[in-house]
């Protein structure tokens, strides 16, 4: 008991953070993130993003920006809390609770960088057919999108979590 | 809407309430803490967006796998009725 409190402690504590990271940070400082993403939305829409200093990633050939506020964190924020919150059960010792605050990180990290990617991919889709939208402004439709990928996101991470909770929870209890 | 849909959507809101808790916890609450409320209707305009279009998307989640489940059913009982001349 003492063990998860102390990690669920850990976690709001790094969720504070992490947000507070990311309200400083310049577009520059996120390379650790934007850079990933870039070069998968890239791969995604066969399109080439430089780095663009000071801003963070740009395409010249679709006119598409991949800046500070598009960088994920928020929702990699949302995710490592929920992983965390959601297999603290899991925590028994020190080293088991180190052990799911870094899966927790890993896995939300690898799934920001994925959702983003293609929440980004569908954008410069959008961006390019945007007769079949015109009841929404550009940047309206460009919100409606990141909501519904950054949640959907969230929840295909969630029942992944869950799956792998039930799948292992028998070979622990067989043992 | 019967007891049967209502049970199907409160399934799926309890199934979501993780995630949407850390959705609305990351985009609204800390916000809000950090006063982004200040910039006034533009955050309320933005707010009430994030607020609105999660819970539609799990209706509509709902509604679609329930209509596809309720053809499939229907498809493969008439799949499965023996043709008239068959019982004559």
């Amino acid at each position: 008991m003492k063990t998860r409190l102390s990690v669920l402690t850990v976690v709001i504590l790094a969720v504070w953070g992490m947000k507070r990271y990311y309200a400083d940070a310049g577009g520059d400082d996120l390379w650790w993130i934007l850079k990933p993403t870039a070069r998968l939305a890239g791969v995604m829409t066969g399109t080439a993003f430089a780095a663009a200093p000071g801003e963070g990633y740009f395409s010249r050939e679709r006119l598409f920006l991949i800046e500070k506020s598009c960088a994920g964190i928020n929702f990699m924020i949302a995710a490592f809390g929920m992983l965390a919150f959601a297999l603290v059960h899991r925590a028994a010792s020190v080293v088991s609770g180190a052990r799911l605050l870094a899966v927790s990180v890993l896995a939300s990290y690898v799934a920001a960088v994925l959702v983003n990617a293609v929440r980004i991919a569908i954008a410069i889709w959008l961006a390019a057919h945007p007769v079949a939208l015109s009841t929404f402004t550009r940047a309206g439709v460009h919100r409606l999108e990141g909501i519904a990928v950054y949640f959907g996101g969230l929840m295909l991470l969630y029942e992944l979590a869950q799956r792998f909770d039930r799948r292992a929870a028998p070979a622990r209890s067989g043992r | 809407m019967n007891g049967a849909v209502w049970s199907v959507m409160g399934r799926a809101f309890r199934r979501a309430a993780p995630p949407l808790a850390w959705y609305y916890a990351i985009t609204l609450v800390l916000p809000v803490a950090h006063g982004a409320a200040q910039a006034g209707a533009l955050f309320a305009e933005h707010a009430l967006v994030v607020l609105v279009l999660p819970p539609a998307l799990i209706v509509f989640a709902c509604a679609s796998r329930e209509g596809v489940r309720m053809l499939a059913t229907r498809a493969r009982a008439c799949w499965r009725r023996p043709p008239r001349h068959a019982l004559s």
